[in-house]
């Protein structure tokens, strides 16, 4: 079932472009055409305006929670080519940072796994990629990779933090050994994966291709401690891939066709435990998808006004005994 | 900004919609030259690789045409659906012929690339287009009013619109109506605009400012509205763009009136009907709304007039732009900076031009004298509007607790633009719940634990199994909670004590059979002489004699030895019994060295009470006879070990059948950490379902470990903890929070249990808003300004004293809390001074309030404890036999069973972790048994615990529930005994200060706390005699260090004694005495 707890009037003046949760579920963000952000705290099935957040100069497209290990911390991109990154302090939110090193819209925001510190993925429409990383005292290093993405970059998702080898606890005190890696993709119809060097350079790892159109969105699976990496794509052309790959090295990713929409597929999303896939569509639908016993894709949900039942074909009676 | 170029004086074609990979045909212009004076035309095509970033166009094919092109457009007729290369290029020509092109033949490199041609019309034809909603029909005009309707599927003969208007006329540009597909218009220089209704085959109006300045060069329908349309005029005097709406037609709606000089070109985006490009002889390119007027993108780089302009249509972003330098160019509108792509092009332009970009702008001097636009930077700034297709109109995401956030925007019809109707902008949170077994089962699961009804609920499974193995596991975990546990297994196992007795009386009346072994002892009985008459003491040399004299001198060794010589076996054997414990033994020994027979090792593995060789060293086809073997005789504190050992053979050396067995030894030696493992072995445990098949297992089975045993020293296992984690994870995402929390495993420090545990207590909504809020499991990370916020700290960052974080210790407790604290009055946590039974400075400190304190995991004794009830000063905490399910005895909580029970551990001990502060002003300790201290004397954990697996535990949950709360205060130990528990414990001490590893250390504090049940008995003097005085001793030999003779007396003790009694504490100090022997303390 999906069933609505709560019906969140953001009053927003135009087109609600994005709206996240924050890491427990109890906080919404959400932005809009009329250029604002706003937060509210949704907890008990309230809607209290907790901040509303002016300061981007155009339609903000997308706004990213940061882990709350670095505090109430929220980053958000617009077509007035600036990221913002706003922070709660003293109850108060406000502006505490600004990065206007795009030359064009900014598409999308993505925090990268806390474990790697306070690091922000942005995807604009100038074809770049910036990586910022918080280096402390107020200051943001900038890292920039030009021409990701011929003519835009539309979304970025990182990898789950998996140090290799290692699904359980680390000696405490002791850096793990992660491996940055985060997807891209675009209006170059590429979905591209990007790793960190150990010079701290990114560098272009893999280009997907399947699809035949803009990627809209793509959305990297969370882990779930297998061995296999997971990453959903949606794109203009209608068709949303699941991309797997199953060798440690990473380099060997297949793509299987979720379904083909009719219209322009905008955003896809993965469930904290990766085993649903919720596809946003140009026609307004919104519909859950999930993988069945044989590894086929199959929806178990029409989600309209965020009201759907959920067809139980797939979920049970498919028990694995023995 | 640029995307790339082609030098080509050419009119272009983008190919449609459907087709993938992006084509651009270009075929030569007619009525242009270039410098070469060259009149051979081509019709080439172009794919538009975006992933190559340079500037160049891939060509595909070419082909030398013998026409010059007035227009080419590329239908998308007989597309085919895979969008492979097809549709036709239609091609107006020089002489009034039209011409169609299979664009697939020209990539193919095809000689025979005409479908059909026809020269019809007179004069050049500049205008073509093709209707959308029926891609076989298209439209063209040339001059003399000329307009025909071709239909590609019989292209011989066209069909005229109506009659042709007058006077007679160029047509210059020529549209289909982009709603009604029987709408077409045309225009031309003279500035007049037709529209005609091919239904009605007749011009059904004329549009026309009258101003005879208006000279049409571009006409265009808009995309969505279906009676308005736009005309440019190419004419300097009125270089406008006119909006008509044919409802209004008598004046222009509005005029663009952005360019300087006349318009070239118009080309209006089917993806956003507020983008209408416009090129002009002022060398701009002008991207504008059509709807308000307003300029929103002016192409930077533009020098040159281009006399032709498209949008892409299967990318809407990109145009491309046909200048009179020979050139044509793909833009993006969406800006961005080219710098990567200009110095390419600055680096290729200065290498052919040498000096003629001296500066290296990348700006080549203009080769036509058009004022030059010098790029002051290579930013190019996008659109001023976001253009329809990059406004995300719908999103749904996850999040936390199987949450979906969706909104989704109503389509707007954007009229002429009007006001946007005012909408709702609404954000659902929806629940999102998939896995209805799954919580129905797990809600069982939780209901079954509270309610104690272990037994019936293993029936319900065992009923309910599919596999015999299914069964199997259930009746071996039902067994765990029902008297004679032991018996029981065997019987599972197939040995049923009633059968085996009728099966030997039969045997006993036949002939002696085989069985001798089963029947050794009741012979001994039956036959044992009563001893009558006399008898003569021979001492004569021989055998007999020499056995006489040596009993006769009490040298029973000797004796023993003769007989054994003399192959007198029972003889030997029962001198070897007057002779004491050590001869008998050897006597065995010797007798097994001897003896042949097929079961004589398992006779000896009885006598010897050496099971771990059976275990070790049978067949594995006779497990079952192996685990029947060890849950006969095994002691209690080597019944485990031998499980676990015959477990872990079957799933190492074990085809995969046994492997799977091996869970019904992991059951009886209730080692939950391995029962896991094998499971996961043999399961997919990614399906939910199978996982909660696997969770009540584990559920079930560490419930009777804690039942009977009480003496586990794992912690939760890794391998567990995970599973708990994945479990509750999957409840948490099916939005059973609380749920989720009660099986989340209590006490482990790992780090992802540790976040978990707190993000689902927050998800619960507990916080109170604006609150700082309490601890999360993190270390910390500070951005600028910020004081230290809503973070805890961590325990790794012990230079922070933890109270900074905590200013508002006078906050009230969350909301949850106190609720929670009504649902279970009976715990009275808060108020209870509770032991922070913790010396793990690793765990991180979570919000302890929030914990579900009325879970299922609760132990059941608490609920019967009065709530009033006040603890005495020096109330010492119990064992833990009350620990929640996932606390296993030997978990940090409960290791600190105090020395000095008055005293609670010292803040210090754990002054890094952060102490919130309760309403009452009670210091809540961070990490601690909430339920389990009050009122539980350890006294009464007794009973409890005696029973090894296989001591018949009786109504053991029933002792836990009934247990009388007054027997709190407890009797002192005796003072001639007192010096028993003074030894042990400085011992343990001892041990404790010189043991290293953690692991170690956590055995110790387990041992100290058990040996509690030895003080009590103690205090009960329940104990026998031979126990304490060989207690005495084993304290005796530790004071002189002795160690290795504490152990012989122990295991003396252990050997002759009633095991119940002593079962509870002996292999304790068993342990103890070990561990000091190994440390030297």
């Amino acid at each position: 079932m999906v069933s609505v707890i709560n019906t969140v009037d953001t009053s927003h003046e135009d087109m609600i472009h994005d709206a996240q949760m924050d890491y427990y579920g109890t906080r919404l963000a959400t932005c809009s055409s009329d250029r604002s952000v706003k937060i509210f705290d949704v907890r008990n099935g309230g809607q209290i305006l907790i901040a509303d957040l002016r300061g981007h100069e155009g339609p903000v497209w997308q706004v990213a929670w940061a882990h709350p290990m670095y505090g109430n911390i929220l980053a958000s991109c617009s077509y007035d080519r600036k990221v913002i990154i706003w922070k709660e302090e003293n109850g108060t939110w406000e502006k505490t940072h600004e990065h206007t090193g795009h030359d064009s819209s900014v598409n999308s925001v993505c925090w990268a796994p806390h474990d790697y510190g306070l690091i922000l993925a942005c995807g604009s429409s100038d074809g770049a990629i910036s990586l910022l990383t918080y280096t402390g005292e107020g200051q943001w290093e900038v890292k920039k990779i030009n021409n990701a993405h011929t003519i835009g970059c539309n979304a970025v998702s990182w990898a789950p933090a998996v140090v290799p080898g290692s699904l359980i606890d680390q000696p405490s005190g002791q850096k793990p050994n992660y491996i940055k890696k985060f997807a891209s993709g675009g209006c170059d119809n590429l979905i591209k994966l990007w790793k960190e060097e150990e010079d701290g350079q990114w560098k272009e790892e893999q280009k997907l291709e399947a699809h035949s159109d803009w990627v809209r969105d793509v959305a990297w699976a969370p882990s779930i401690g297998l061995p296999t990496s997971t990453i959903a794509s949606c794109s203009q052309d209608g068709r949303v891939f699941i991309w797997t790959c199953d060798d440690t090295s990473g380099n060997t990713w297949s793509p299987k066709l979720l379904h083909k929409f009719n219209d322009v597929v905008w955003h896809v999303s993965w469930s904290i435990t990766a085993n649903i896939l919720a596809v946003s569509g140009g026609d307004n639908k919104v519909t859950l998808w999930k993988e069945s016993v044989d590894g086929q894709w199959v929806c178990i949900s029409d989600v309209n006004k965020g009201q759907g039942s959920v067809s139980a074909s797939v979920t049970e009676g498919q028990q694995n005994e023995q | 900004m640029k995307l790339k170029e082609v030098d080509r004086t050419a009119m272009q074609a983008w190919s449609p919609t459907q087709n993938h990979p992006i084509y651009l045909a270009t075929g030569t212009s007619a009525q242009q030259l270039d410098a070469t004076f060259s009149t051979s035309a081509s019709l080439e095509i172009f794919e538009l690789d975006l992933s190559d970033p340079s500037l160049d166009m891939k060509s595909c094919a070419t082909f030398s045409s013998s026409h010059r092109y007035h227009k080419l457009i590329w239908g998308p007729h007989k597309m085919d659906p895979k969008g492979n290369v097809s549709g036709v290029l239609i091609a107006g020509g020089e002489n009034g012929n039209i011409i169609l092109y299979d664009p697939s033949k020209i990539i193919a490199g095809d000689k025979e690339v005409v479908i059909a041609q026809n020269d019809k019309h007179t004069g050049p034809v500049r205008a073509l287009d093709v209707n959308i909603f029926q891609t076989n029909l298209v439209a063209s005009g040339a001059n003399e009013s000329e307009i025909y309707i071709w239909d590609l599927n019989n292209f011989a003969t066209p069909m005229t619109p109506g009659a042709k208007t007058q006077p007679p006329e160029d047509i210059s540009c020529i549209a289909w109506n982009r709603q009604v597909q029987h709408i077409l218009a045309s225009a031309s220089p003279s500035g007049r605009a037709t529209v005609w209704d091919l239904r009605k085959n007749e011009p059904i109006i004329k549009v026309s400012d009258h101003s005879n300045r208006m000279h049409c060069s571009g006409l265009a329908w808009h995309p969505d509205v279906a009676t308005q349309m736009v005309l440019a005029s190419e004419d300097d005097r009125l270089p406008v763009v006119q909006m008509w709406d044919l409802r209004f037609a008598s004046s222009p709606l509005r005029v663009l009136e952005n360019h300087a000089r006349g318009i070239l070109a118009i080309a209006w985006s089917m993806a956003d009907p507020e983008l209408l490009l416009s090129c002009g002889k002022d060398a701009k390119i002008l991207c504008s709304n059509p709807n308000t007027g307003e300029v929103l993108y002016e192409l930077p780089t533009n020098t040159q007039w281009c006399f032709d302009i498209q949008w892409c249509p299967r990318n809407p972003a990109v145009l491309s732009a046909a200048s009179f330098d020979g050139r044509i160019s793909v833009y993006s509108i969406m800006g961005g900076s080219a710098d990567g792509l200009r110095q390419k092009q600055a680096d290729k332009l200065s290498s052919s031009f040498g000096n003629l970009d001296p500066f290296g702008t990348g700006q080549p001097l203009p080769p036509l004298q058009i004022p030059q636009q010098t790029a002051q930077h290579n930013i190019v700034l996008p659109l001023k509007k976001p253009p329809k297709w990059i406004r995300r109109p719908v999103g749904a995401s996850f999040s936390f607790g199987g949450k979906l956030v969706t909104f989704e925007n109503v389509k707007i019809q954007s009229q002429q633009g009007a006001e946007q109707q005012q909408q709702q902008h609404h954000v659902f949170i929806s629940q999102v719940v998939t896995e209805k077994e799954f919580l129905s089962r797990s809600d069982q699961l939780q209901q079954v634990v509270q309610s104690q009804g272990f037994v019936s609920y293993c029936q319900k499974k065992i009923d309910a199994s599919q596999t015999e193995f299914e069964k199997h596991v259930w009746s071996f975990l039902k067994v765990n909670f029902e008297d004679d546990s032991r018996g029981k297994y065997l019987e599972l196992l197939g040995y049923r004590k009633e059968d085996l007795g009728k099966k030997i009386a039969l045997a006993l009346n036949k002939v002696d059979g085989p069985e001798v072994c089963i029947k050794e002892g009741k012979q001994e009985s039956e036959f044992l002489p009563s001893a009558g008459g006399t008898f003569n003491i021979s001492i004569s040399g021989d055998i007999d004699g020499l056995i006489t004299q040596a009993l006769l001198t009490g040298n029973f060794e000797s004796a023993v030895d003769l007989c054994l010589h003399d192959n007198r076996m029972a003889d030997a054997i029962i001198l070897a019994i007057a002779g004491g414990q050590e001869l008998l033994a050897q006597t065995q020994k010797k007798y097994f060295a001897k003896s042949q027979s097929k079961i004589t090792r398992l006779i000896t593995a009885v006598v010897m009470k050496n099971w771990k060789e059976i275990v070790e060293s049978c067949d594995l086809k006779n497990w079952r006879e192996a685990l029947a073997a060890v849950l006969t005789y095994a002691k209690p504190d080597e019944f485990s070990a031998l499980c676990d050992l015959l477990g872990t053979r079957l799933e190492s050396e074990g085809d995969s059948l046994l492997q799977t067995q091996a869970c019904l030894c992991y059951i009886c030696a209730g080692n939950v950490e391995k029962l896991v493992a094998c499971w996961t072995k043999a399961q997919d445990g990614s399906n939910p379902l199978s996982l909660q098949d696997l969770i009540e297992k584990v559920v079930i089975l560490r419930k009777a470990v804690q039942l009977t045993q009480a003496m586990d020293t794992n912690t939760v296992g890794v391998l567990l903890a995970e599973k708990m984690s994945q479990y509750a994870n999957l409840l948490a995402a099916q939005g059973s929070i609380a749920a989720a929390l009660a099986f989340l495993p209590e006490n482990t420090n790992q780090p992802n249990i540790v976040q978990l545990r707190d993000r689902l207590c927050r998800a619960q909504g507990q916080p109170v808003p604006g609150q700082e809020s309490p601890k999360i499991p993190y270390e910390r990370q500070q951005l600028p300004k910020g004081r230290p916020g809503p973070m805890a700290g961590h325990t790794q960052m012990p230079r922070v004293p933890a109270q900074q974080y905590y200013p508002h210790g006078e906050n009230p407790p969350p909301p949850g809390f106190i609720m929670h604290g009504n649902v279970n009055p009976n715990t009275a946590t808060a108020q209870l001074p509770t032991s922070p039974g913790h010396m793990h400075t690793q765990v991180p400190p979570y919000p302890q309030p929030q914990r579900p304190q009325n879970g299922w995991n609760d132990p059941p004794a608490l609920n019967r404890v009065p709530k009033k009830k006040k603890m005495p000063e020096n109330f010492m905490p119990p064992v833990p036999i009350t620990s929640p399910i996932m606390n296993p005895l030997g978990d940090p909580q409960s290791q600190m069973l105090p020395q000095q029970p008055s005293a609670p551990v010292p803040l210090s001990s754990q002054a890094s972790f952060p102490q919130p502060h309760l309403a009452g002003g009670q210091t809540f300790h961070g990490i601690q048994q909430p339920l389990g201290q009050p009122g539980m004397p350890s006294s009464f954990s007794k009973p409890n615990i005696e029973g090894a697996p296989g001591a018949p535990i009786g109504n053991t949950i029933q002792h836990v529930q009934s247990l009388p709360t007054e027997k709190i205060t407890k009797k002192p130990i005796p003072d001639e005994h007192l010096i028993l528990k003074t030894t042990f414990e400085d011992l343990i001490q001892r041990c404790l200060s010189s043991a290293t590893d953690p692991q170690t250390k956590r055995k110790l504090d387990d041992a100290s706390k058990r040996l509690e049940f030895l003080y009590d008995k103690l205090r009960e003097q329940t104990l026998s005699p031979t126990i304490i005085n060989g207690l005495h001793s084993i304290a005796r030999s530790i004071e002189s260090r002795n160690y290795s003779e504490g152990l012989t007396i122990h295991t003396h003790i252990v050997s002759t004694s009633n095991f119940s009694e002593t079962s509870a504490f002996m292999p304790v100090l068993k342990v103890v005495l070990t561990q000091a022997n190994k440390l030297g303390v």
